[in-house]
């Protein structure tokens, strides 16, 4: 015989904690500040994007076509050339890491070019910054095209296999479009599996947990009331970023907002869970933190796709990252947002979410009820 | 069941009570009864037992065998119904340190179903009660440990429970605050509230109405602290002081003394020493062998010689 589930108690719990959180500073910064550092320093800072790529250039051919091949690069936006006398100077500048590229265009470049022939020109990479080599290349590559049909009229001939890029979704690759629906991902991370397994964990190391199961309350009640204040806050994190994407980035919200909805539930639901899991298995503040991070936050800043394309990791963690809910999420809330995808096209995802949830919660409930039950 | 419980005079019955953690037995084949209305104590070292006993008096830890009834209520049958009946305050953890007195109050009284209007009148009386006098918005981290102590007592309070379980209620506050502190739980037990308590305090001890002496899960013995004292010392007990000076002279006439017929082990009390006489005949030939400066007086037995000799035999007992 258990006394009934009483909303009251829920709600009294969940008051104590609105105090806790509103009394710890750690806690209070971490909910209100913390979403906003975030979408400040990858919405505004990190900038995947190039501009004004510093080129240096030997034109040793100064012919009316290699004037024109020049023109190309300039007027694209991406490039800012800066012309010298010698190949080896354009060299120095590489090294003296002033240019991050060099293009030399050789004698007879506007010669072989009016023959009919291949115009072959020199372009030099600094590769040490790899991150940047992939993005250089692809403008190279646009500029060149660019550059062959204008300095040939027509392409001579139509050429047997043509490439015509359009990127759909994002138009102008702008990476803030990418990175800040994922951010909400990070958000709840923090909020729910960082802040919950500290705060559960806080009524165990304390002791206080045993004199709250010295009173009729039931263990559900506890949880519910101890997750409710965060799921608040999660909600609302989720809002703000939302708003921030929406008005501050211009970032389209191509899908529905109840499949985000959704969506949004279940990873926040399966977050919590892991948090509470954390927090009954370690039962110390301190220990909680760091399996929270370990376990949870990191796994979504670095594993699940937000900066670090799952598809270009070694083949293990490409599988392995599919244990992760913020990879499924990852997924949702950008082919939501860009794609205005459903759930039929987010199927895969979603079962997969779904699937991570229902694990993690009843692993989470059946372990906190074993640990509190007499 | 209820019918019977009106009429027991024992409000908590434990019989062959068995506890174990993995390989640990915490607590080992004990059995006991506290009357209704009693100042019941268990003193004991760390580890004796003594908080798990009364986490499973409390519904909060199911035993491994043994039956345990508390307020008429069986364990095994309704946990739930002990938990409303009774009242726990814990060694570790008291009150949240970040709400106020008024907040950690109204949250234990809507966790035990007790409506704003009860809380108001019950508060009032308890503040009487204890003689609470301090602001009840503020926050219990800036209250002294003696008057967390009063409020944990009355959060435990709250809804009225027949049996209170205090377990070490007054470690780390002053002795000023401990007096304060059992002034409170001997009017609870005149109220008719049956007071449990653990300590490791001899003088805490020595209030209670009857005590239960624990040590490794067991309970060496259990009587009134009168009884305790009667039971283990049958023959008269002295305390000597001896004169100032030099050690080497004074671990000799210990020695010395120790030798002679009838003498019991000296026990060390700070300055003094503490030993039992077969009979009382023997004082005069001890005191002439001591030196004129030497001050031999009979003493009554205090619990900690209780405790001392209970555990002595113990573990003599067990090695033989």
């Amino acid at each position: 015989m258990t006394s009934p589930f009483r909303i009251r108690r829920v709600a009294s719990i969940a008051r104590k904690e609105v105090f806790h959180i509103l009394r710890d500073p750690f806690t209070l910064a971490m909910a209100l500040l913390l979403p906003a550092i975030l979408v400040a320093i990858f919405g505004l800072a990190i900038e995947f994007n190039m501009r004004d790529v510093s080129v240096a250039v030997y034109d040793a051919d100064r012919s009316p076509e290699s004037r024109g091949l020049l023109r190309a690069f300039s007027s694209s936006g991406y490039f800012r050339l800066k012309g010298f006398a010698a190949a080896s100077e354009t060299l120095r500048e590489l090294d003296g890491d002033r240019a991050k590229a060099a293009l030399i265009i050789p004698p007879r470049f506007g010669h072989e070019l009016g023959a009919g022939r291949e115009g072959l020109t020199q372009v030099l990479v600094d590769g040490a910054d790899n991150s940047t080599v992939g993005v250089i290349l692809g403008y190279l590559r646009g500029v060149q095209a660019v550059a062959a049909s204008e300095l040939l009229g027509k392409p001579p001939q139509p050429a047997a296999i043509q490439f015509r890029t359009r990127f759909l979704f994002n138009p102008e690759l702008n990476s803030r479009w990418f990175v800040v629906p994922g951010l909400i991902a990070v958000v709840v991370a923090i909020l729910s599996i960082l802040l919950t397994a500290m705060t559960v964990a806080r009524e165990w190391e304390t002791g206080s947990m045993e004199l709250l199961l010295s009173t009729p309350v039931h263990p559900i009640e506890i949880i519910l009331g101890k997750l409710a204040p965060y799921i608040v806050l999660d909600l609302a994190a989720v809002v703000f970023v939302y708003l921030i994407a929406r008005a501050g980035f211009e970032i389209p919200f191509r899908g529905s907002h109840f499949v985000f909805l959704i969506g949004t539930l279940l990873f926040i639901s399966t977050y919590l869970a892991q948090g509470l899991l954390i927090s009954v298995v370690t039962r110390k503040q301190q220990l909680a933190m760091q399996f929270a991070i370990v376990s949870g936050l990191l796994p979504t800043l670095l594993l699940s796709g937000f900066i670090f394309p799952i598809t270009s990791m070694p083949v293990f963690f490409q599988y392995f990252t599919s244990i992760l809910p913020a990879k499924w999420f990852m997924m949702i809330s950008r082919d939501v947002f860009l794609k205005g995808a459903g759930f039929s096209e987010l199927a895969v995802p979603f079962l997969a979410l779904i699937f991570l949830n229902l694990f993690l919660v009843s692993v989470a409930t059946r372990r906190f009820k074993k640990d509190v039950e007499p | 069941m209820a019918a019977d419980y009106a009429e027991s005079i024992n409000s908590v019955e434990v019989r062959n009570l068995t506890v174990k953690f993995g390989e640990f037995t915490a607590v080992d084949d004990v059995s006991f009864s506290v009357r209704r209305g009693e100042i019941f104590g268990f003193l004991g070292a760390n580890g004796a037992g003594k908080t798990t006993t009364i986490r499973v008096l409390c519904g909060l830890l199911i035993p491994d065998q043994g039956e345990v009834q508390v307020a008429g209520v069986d364990l095994k049958a309704d946990a739930e119904a002990i938990k409303r009946k009774v009242g726990y305050m814990s060694q570790r953890f008291t009150l949240y340190d970040d709400l106020t007195v008024r907040e950690n109050l109204a949250f234990a009284a809507a966790l035990r179903k007790i409506s704003p209007e009860q809380l108001r009148l019950r508060t009032e009386e308890l503040f009487g009660f204890t003689g609470f006098d301090r602001s009840v918005n503020s926050l219990v981290r800036d209250l002294p440990g003696g008057i967390k102590q009063q409020v944990s007592l009355i959060a435990a309070l709250l809804h009225q429970p027949e049996i209170v379980f205090l377990d070490e209620p007054t470690s780390g506050v002053t002795p000023a605050a401990r007096l304060r502190f059992w002034e409170l739980i001997r009017s609870l037990s005149k109220n008719g509230k049956t007071v449990f308590v653990t300590t490791h305090y001899m003088d805490e001890a020595d209030q209670c109405d009857r005590i239960a002496l624990m040590r490794a899960g067991r309970i060496s013995a259990l009587d009134t602290p009168e009884g305790l004292k009667q039971s283990s010392f049958p023959e008269p007990i002295y305390e000597l002081e001896l004169p100032e000076g030099d050690h080497q002279a004074q671990a000799a006439q210990v020695a010395m003394l120790q030798k002679v017929n009838g003498v019991g082990r000296l026990q060390p009390h700070g300055m003094r020493f503490h030993f039992t006489l077969t009979h009382s005949g023997l004082e005069e030939g001890v005191r002439d062998l001591l030196p004129e400066t030497a001050v031999l007086r009979r003493i009554k037995p205090s619990l900690e010689d209780v405790f001392i000799r209970v555990v002595e035999a113990r573990e003599g007992g067990g090695e033989a």
